[in-house]
């Protein structure tokens, strides 16, 4: 369970806990009787089976050496399920590295050539239960908001207690009644989009509310795409 | 180039080109690279977890398979429903005239888990329908990109840069109440995702 510390317009603050929204079972996949089937990831090919060791072994020969022989599948391995498995790296000669290795951050422009290259730095995350997450000034009607972004991420946000319910609540009616949409920030000065993990994505945030009686929606929207065409990006 | 979004609005019909709005194209993007000791970019793999075996690109390949292992190949798969029945395969909708509901709310739109962003270039615009969408109304109609066993729902949108299909499926969330209070459960791990561009 992930809490976040959210800021009312009041400066009133609470630990509240966010889930993101569910997606409804959709269709499986199986064969016409019913049966379902598994999806796994298997071993198509060992290191020297890959094509430029192929290639560098056998030269013009290979297509002969595949036709004769099936050099390209080691029968001991090829087939074999891949489970989990850790993430290493390896180097510029292809060896597993055991030093640390260095990041760069790398910024590439529209036209996807590269702009800039520099040390990169370790982004942290600006959503966790210290620094709160509060309201900004900008406020948007809902149908604004849904024809200028594109809303890539929805997150409930939950009371834990009788107190934040009345804290929630409070800020669902508010936003329902008046169908508008708050613009979240978070950071020092609670201007800066958020980020949710370490390194991870930067979104700006609209909070919306639902109120049905007693019964409250509080739902925040995550965007980091405005619906605009390239020519009115280039203009 | 793939077959146009066809809308049918109180009859008339209006197409669309569309192609898929990428935030790299809108923005740029970043990359963290990693690099070896002597400044070359390392490659990224996979060691299994027992250790045995390096897996590096171009290694693995994933299907499907039975319960006894056999591999099923993709002609022989269906879709099935949450019962194990079989589900008919739906033809894709593009270049075949979709009838558009709404006007739809904001919220119906604000609960779409949006899996693709199109923007579209009209080609052929009902006017009634153009002043609709300038005036800031929703439409919704199924989208099927490719023959699937479940299509999908895109809302139709515009703005004063040009006219946009979000595409995706409903999300669910929940009707709070004060007796509703959240039970603790253990951490869930967010998706990994690239550092890119700010969008301001």
């Amino acid at each position: 369970m992930r809490k976040i510390n959210l800021m009312n317009e009041a400066s009133r603050n609470a630990e509240v806990v966010i889930e993101s929204v569910r997606k409804p079972p959709g269709i499986t996949t199986g064969l016409p009787g019913g049966k379902k089937v598994a999806f796994k990831r298997y071993v198509a090919a060992t290191e020297g089976g890959l094509h430029a060791k192929l290639v560098a072994l056998h030269g013009d020969g290979l297509a002969k050496a595949l036709i004769a022989g099936d050099p390209e599948i080691d029968r001991e391995l090829v087939g074999r399920e891949v489970g989990e498995t850790q993430t290493v790296f390896l180097s510029g000669e292809g060896e597993v590295l055991h030093a640390s290795p260095s990041l760069v951050e790398v910024i590439f422009g529209t036209d996807g050539k590269e702009r800039e290259r520099k040390p990169a730095e370790s982004v942290p995350a600006n959503t966790n239960e210290e620094s709160p997450v509060r309201f900004t000034k900008l406020r948007l009607k809902r149908a604004e908001l849904v024809t200028k972004f594109a809303v890539v991420r929805t997150i409930q946000i939950k009371h834990t207690s009788g107190l934040s319910y009345d804290f929630l609540y409070a800020m669902a009616k508010e936003l329902a009644d008046k169908d508008e949409v708050a613009r979240l920030g978070a950071g020092p000065k609670g201007r800066d989009p958020l980020i949710f993990q370490e390194n991870g994505a930067r979104y700006q945030a609209f909070l919306e509310g639902r109120v049905d009686g007693p019964r409250y929606k509080l739902l925040l929207h995550l965007s980091n795409l405005e619906l605009r065409t390239l020519a009115a990006a280039a203009s | 180039m793939a077959k146009p979004i066809i809308v049918s609005f109180g009859g008339v019909q209006s197409n669309f080109d569309h192609e898929k709005l990428d935030r790299a194209k809108l923005y740029g993007r970043r990359q963290r690279q990693v690099l070896d000791p002597d400044g070359h970019r390392c490659e990224k793999a996979e060691l299994t977890r027992d250790g045995t075996l390096l897996v590096r690109s171009g290694m693995t390949a994933q299907g499907y398979f039975d319960d006894s292992g056999a591999w099923v190949p993709n002609n022989r798969l269906v879709g099935l429903d949450a019962a194990g029945n079989p589900v008919p395969l739906q033809p894709s909708t593009l270049g075949e005239p979709q009838t558009l509901q709404g006007p739809v709310a904001p919220t119906e739109l604000l609960d779409l888990a949006v899996r693709s962003v199109y923007v579209l270039s009209p080609e052929g615009l009902d006017p009634k329908l153009e002043a609709e969408l300038k005036a800031g109304k929703i439409y919704k109609f199924t989208f099927n990109y490719r023959a699937d066993y479940k299509p999908e729902l895109a809302f139709l949108v515009g703005n004063a840069s040009g006219y946009f299909a979000l595409v995706g499926e409903p999300s669910e969330s929940d009707w709070l109440e004060l007796q509703t209070v959240v039970a603790e459960a253990a951490d869930e791990a967010d998706d990994d995702e690239e550092l890119d561009f700010e969008m301001f």
